[in-house]
């Protein structure tokens, strides 16, 4: 197995830039997510870690091995893509075996490794059947069971879960978590899914317009977002972001639609130094109430309920305040008319601040380190 | 009381079917009918009552003892045949050159290749003529003076010492030519259809352009390959536009350049036997209607067919 880092990549396809000046890296026997929207740049990304592309400029090592130049078959890596890519006139045996017979390996050898990585995926006995003849689930196992038959040294997953349905998307997402322990592999996993990301991944870097916007464990990732994209993207619904103006009177108050809140403690120095005059507020659903009257000890902005969206676990109550809608998760038994006067309640430690201009967290992203 | 209502088949069917039985089932019947008379100078009036086996009797003994016809069955026979392999697999390799070949560079080499067929039939068979002419001015010959190959002019298509192989050669390489890109069409658009990650997958997994054709391209060809040879190979036996034209300038031997398809034509129009034309042009069809299922049995037509899923 293998660490695989990408120094400063770019690719350019004509004069679009998919991926510019990328620095990466993926830690040996661990399970790393490249995230992002679509047409981020992160297939992109992993393409050139399989050889399909070359980058414009920068280079791609495995290890202490530089691979940049290096076509596909000499990189020893194992692809699996969102459609499966099955050849349909071979059957799921030969499927395997295929890969493997262009190394010219006798048939004795492929038919004892092939037997081995579909005892592993669970298909042993699919091998006579045709894909057309397999579900879904079952046609992502083949390609599975073809990307690791040649033991590669970094597996790349390419979407591999969302031509499928939302259960056995659950299930497949476990399996290859499992899979991926137990050969304690590189693997390196495309997806758009936050959740999927998140649930799956040792570390996630999460990619936007063909740059590296942040890298680190989910748990960063998540509460520790380094910009206002990173906040909006991750978590489902993503951070509420509300407009605010500082006002530098009597101390530093933040103007959040027309209603001053005090910044907590840990902000007041920061807000100071940075000569910001405008700051966008954002947290969490999760990290926010809504009440009647303001409590102490919280940051309270006046808002009115918009709707209501019972979820059976949790509602999902929409606000708005000022012109922008905020959306806080509440326990099930909460109810709020539309039209209501309440506060949104947020936790102080939970609350980020982002500079307007650079989008940056003000506490995360302070300059001279990124 | 309720009026049956019309059944829609019938009304989606009828313009097609209305042209097909004017022009294709009428006439058919029409010939194979003639082919039972002794019709001569179109005189319908006259021949039309005398059935007989004679055409049929006759064109078996000429075909085996007719020196001039026999050349005509042996030329067909080469000439289907190797057009045919030359057209397909021509057609298949050049769709996979396209295939792996630069997309700029591939529109400019689709387009070349498709000119033959883009060239009105008589512009294209005049380029040949005068590319294959007897004499010092044809192009091959002038070519080969310069280059010291040979010392005087050859009658390519006509001299004794080079028939049949060199007249063969001629009408293989101008129908070849313009046939070849109809398999290049249907084989090129095939490929760009297939899923561009079976592509990237064989990459990755190692294998060489050869083997990707090979294991992965060519298998999911198949069906595009059975369709393109049982059309060539209906449209090669009737084929005779372009020969006709070299024939009649005299650019290759009247019986070494003619397939049975021309042989029909001109006893029809320029002899006066069309009873016995139509005998031999049903022969022409019966032929190829039993090569047409051959190479469709043999080649699994039926798996193609399958049931539509749901109901028409």
């Amino acid at each position: 197995m293998v660490e695989v880092r990408l120094e400063r990549v770019s690719k350019r396809f004509g004069r679009v830039v998919a991926v510019n000046n990328v620095n990466l890296q993926f830690p040996d026997g661990k399970f790393s997510a490249l995230l992002g929207p679509s047409g981020s740049g992160k297939s992109t990304i992993l393409y050139l870690i399989a050889g399909i592309y070359k980058p414009t400029l920068g280079k791609i090592l495995f290890g202490d091995r530089d691979v940049t130049e290096l076509p596909p078959k000499d990189r020893n890596v194992g692809l699996v893509f969102q459609n499966y890519a099955l050849y349909p006139h071979m059957t799921v045996y030969d499927n395997i075996a295929f890969p493997l017979r262009l190394k010219k390996i006798d048939e004795n050898a492929i038919n004892d490794k092939v037997n081995n990585v579909s005892k592993l995926l669970r298909i042993q006995d699919l091998l006579e059947r045709y894909p057309h003849q397999l579900s879904g689930g079952q046609q992502q196992r083949v390609a599975l069971a073809r990307a690791l038959v040649k033991e590669p040294e970094v597996l790349l997953l390419d979407e591999p879960l969302s031509n499928l349905d939302a259960l056995l998307r659950l299930t497949i997402r476990a399996e290859i978590k499992r899979l991926q322990q137990k050969l304690e592999i590189t693997a390196i996993h495309v997806t758009h899914d936050q959740a999927e990301a998140m649930s799956m991944a040792d570390y996630i870097a999460v990619i936007d317009r063909g740059s590296v916007q942040q890298v680190g464990s989910p748990w960063e990732v998540y509460n520790k977002p380094r910009n206002l994209f990173v906040a909006t993207f991750m978590g489902s619904p993503p951070s509420n972001v509300l407009p605010g103006r500082i006002v530098r009177e009597n101390g530093i108050w933040i103007d959040v639609g027309g209603s001053m809140v005090k910044p907590p403690e840990r902000m007041v120095e920061l807000l100071r130094e940075s000569e910001l005059d405008d700051v966008i507020v954002a947290f969490r659903p999760e990290h926010a109430s809504i009440v009647k009257e303001p409590e102490e000890g919280y940051i309270s902005i006046p808002a009115e309920v918009f709707v209501t969206e019972p979820l059976g676990r949790e509602s999902i109550v929409t606000a708005m305040v000022g012109g922008s809608s905020v959306k806080v998760l509440m326990p099930p038994e909460a109810e709020f008319k539309p039209g209501e006067s309440v506060y949104i309640q947020i936790q102080p430690d939970k609350l980020m601040l982002f500079d307007p201009i650079t989008e940056l967290n003000i506490e995360v992203a302070r300059p001279g380190k990124s | 009381m309720r009026i049956p209502k019309p059944n829609p088949i019938w009304f989606f069917l009828s313009p097609a079917l209305f042209l097909i039985i004017v022009f294709y089932v009428v006439p058919l019947f029409f010939s194979i009918y003639i082919s039972f008379t002794p019709l001569q100078n179109w005189n319908l009036a006259r021949y039309l009552d005398q059935i007989s086996l004679e055409n049929y009797e006759r064109l078996f003994y000429m075909a085996m003892n007719d020196p001039d016809v026999t050349k005509v069955v042996k030329t067909t026979i080469v000439f289907v045949t190797i057009t045919l392999i030359f057209n397909v697999l021509g057609g298949l390799i050049l769709a996979l050159s396209m295939f792996f070949m630069d997309e700029s560079l591939s529109l400019p080499y689709r387009l070349i290749w498709i000119l033959p067929r883009m060239t009105p039939i008589a512009v294209y068979s005049l380029i040949w003529y005068y590319f294959f002419l007897g004499d010092e001015s044809g192009t091959l010959n002038s070519l080969l003076l310069r280059l010291g190959v040979i010392e005087k002019p050859l009658a390519w298509g006509n001299s004794p010492e080079l028939l049949p192989e060199s007249a063969w050669a001629i009408i293989i390489l101008v129908n070849g030519l313009v046939g070849v890109s109809f398999g290049m069409v249907v084989f090129y658009s095939a490929l760009r259809s297939l899923p561009r990650e079976h592509v990237i997958a064989a990459r990755v997994e190692g294998a060489s352009a050869f083997q990707m054709t090979r294991y992965v391209l060519v298998p999911q060809l198949k069906w595009h390959i059975i369709y393109v040879t049982v059309w060539q190979l209906l449209s090669l036996i009737t084929t005779y536009a372009h020969i006709f034209l070299l024939v009649q300038w005299g650019a290759i031997d009247k019986w070494w350049g003619s397939p049975w398809a021309l042989y029909v034509f001109n006893t029809a129009f320029t002899t006066s036997d069309q009873g016995f034309a139509a005998a031999a042009a049903v022969i022409l069809v019966v032929i190829g209607g039993i090569l047409g299922i051959l190479v469709l049995r043999l080649m699994g037509f039926k798996k193609l067919m399958q049931e539509p899923k749901g109901e028409l």
